[in-house]
């Protein structure tokens, strides 16, 4: 499964939601995810990809494609991509 | 104005005896014990061989997701609130702002924040996961209950050990008496049955040891065989209203709410006091208007405790005198053992018992009583009576702060 694939599947897990309907381009907030479930979620993203998000990084991200692009490039600055 | 009254419209129960209001009190009347040998993966090296632990499943009440991320004493919380507004049928969001939580639990989300510990100081593993404070601070049970239910209106939580429940159900009342509010959820919660809570609990040398021939009935109140209390889990909740509210929406009524004491020993941390016990059961009283041979049950605290037992057996019989005599007390944690900051409100549950359906709950295993608790007492079996106009809940607490509840037929 690509990166999207498993956050889409890590959320859709977390927040009981349909993977296959999670539109990466929707604001966080209408998916019901809010700021701190959105930090808990964050704690499980870096877990399962091995990866660190700073908190910067973190403002910065709004949506679920957002995200992928962040442990896309976590990742590859580790070398693990 | 008229003075508000205040009515019981609705009850829930999570107990090691039984998850709902009626298995509760079917337990009661059939004298079963929660009480059992705790699992080695519990008391590990506590030293602790014996508590009231419920088989807890969160399903079908939380999905997975949710259950991982309510602290164990909340997810009771959220059930005996559940139970105790449905069987009120009471619209929370009808008016939300009139509407509050009091709660009481002594050490709140005690398997989150040992969770905590035991992977940091366990496995130096520093990385917590985000959720850890809001599971395991001391208001998450009560906070939750808001949230879910949409309550609005007055807050409060309490951390009154023993007594933290029986406080919020008594600052409840007030909280209606005085018109702040028109209908409260009251109640209280506690989770603490993790290995370094036990093993805390041990190092106090206050806990029974395991009978050996029935671990069920390890815990003996007013015997003279008593070894100390034994830990328990769950929680109790109500709903309390404005009775002329309550009755104009045709409510079921349990009970009315008319006396709370509160008074503080201020002797001793732990060590109970009995002037600090005659006062709280003397303003709970006088604030009911009511005579001592207006009383017709006291669910007593009754921890088993060596000294506890005989103090509070006193307390009674200076405030009752002769009436004293013939008036039944039983310690119910006999049979569902001590859920702390849960405590008072599981136990004025059970107080409720002989008020509404005519049974008084026993003191399990009382075969010998202890001559220093001269008390009439419901030994062994529950009896079948005629439903009292008045009962009494005694919660008398670690750092000396007493409770007492009265309530009346309604």
């Amino acid at each position: 499964m690509d990166t999207l694939g498993r956050i889409k599947d890590l959320a859709s897990k977390e927040f009981t939601l349909d993977a296959n309907a999670l539109d990466p381009a929707a604001p966080l907030d209408t998916l019901g995810i809010d700021s701190l479930s959105f930090i808990e979620f964050m704690f499980k993203i870096e877990e399962e990809f091995g990866v660190n998000v700073s908190d910067d990084d973190l403002k910065g991200i709004k949506t679920l494609g957002d995200l992928e692009r962040h442990v896309a490039a976590a990742l590859a600055a580790a070398g693990k991509a | 104005m008229a003075e508000r009254r205040v009515a019981v419209t609705g009850a829930g129960v999570v107990s090691p005896i039984g998850v709902t209001l009626d298995d509760f009190y079917r337990a009661l009347c059939e004298s079963r014990s929660g009480l059992r040998r705790l699992p080695e993966e519990v008391a590990k090296g506590s030293g602790v061989q014996v508590a009231a632990m419920i088989d807890w499943n969160p399903q079908p009440l939380f999905k997975e997701a949710e259950a991982a991320n309510l602290d164990r004493s909340t997810q009771f919380a959220l059930a005996a609130a559940g139970q105790a507004i449905a069987a009120a049928g009471l619209d929370t969001r009808a008016a939300a702002d009139r509407c509050g939580v009091h709660w009481g639990t002594g050490l709140g989300g005690s398997n989150s924040l040992e969770g905590a510990y035991k992977q940091v100081y366990g496995a130096n593993e520093w990385r917590l996961r985000p959720l850890t404070v809001v599971m395991a601070m001391s208001n998450a049970a009560g906070s939750n209950v808001a949230v879910r239910y949409g309550l609005r209106g007055k807050f409060a939580n309490f951390a009154t050990a023993c007594s933290s429940s029986a406080m919020a159900l008594g600052e409840a009342m007030r909280t209606i008496q005085a018109g702040r509010a028109d209908a409260m959820i009251a109640g209280g919660s506690e989770a603490l049955l993790t290995p370094g809570t036990l093993a805390a609990w041990q190092a106090l040398r206050t806990l029974a040891p395991a009978d050996a021939q029935n671990p069920a009935a390890s815990c003996k109140p007013f015997d003279k065989r008593r070894g100390g209390l034994v830990l328990g889990e769950g929680a109790a909740a109500f709903v309390l209203e404005d009775e002329s509210r309550a009755r104009a929406r045709g409510a079921p009524i349990l009970a009315l709410l008319t006396g709370y004491g509160n008074s503080c020993d201020a002797v001793h941390m732990s060590r109970p006091d009995r002037d600090g016990q005659v006062r709280a059961m003397r303003e709970a009283l006088a604030e009911a208007k009511l005579e001592t041979k207006d009383i017709g049950y006291i669910n007593a605290p009754g921890t088993a405790r060596a000294v506890g037992d005989v103090v509070e057996s006193e307390a009674i019989n200076v405030v009752f005198g002769e009436a004293a005599a013939r008036l039944p007390v039983s310690s119910t944690k006999s049979l569902h053992g001590h859920l702390l900051g849960g405590a008072g409100a599981l136990e004025f549950a059970a107080a409720l018992l002989p008020l509404t359906r005519g049974w008084l709950p026993p003191t399990a295993w009382l075969e010998q009583p202890d001559p220093a608790c001269k008390l009439r007492h419901v030994p062994m079996r529950a009896e079948e009576t005629q439903p009292p106009g008045a009962v009494m809940s005694n919660s008398f607490a670690f750092g000396g702060s007493n409770v007492v509840l009265i309530a009346e037929r309604a």
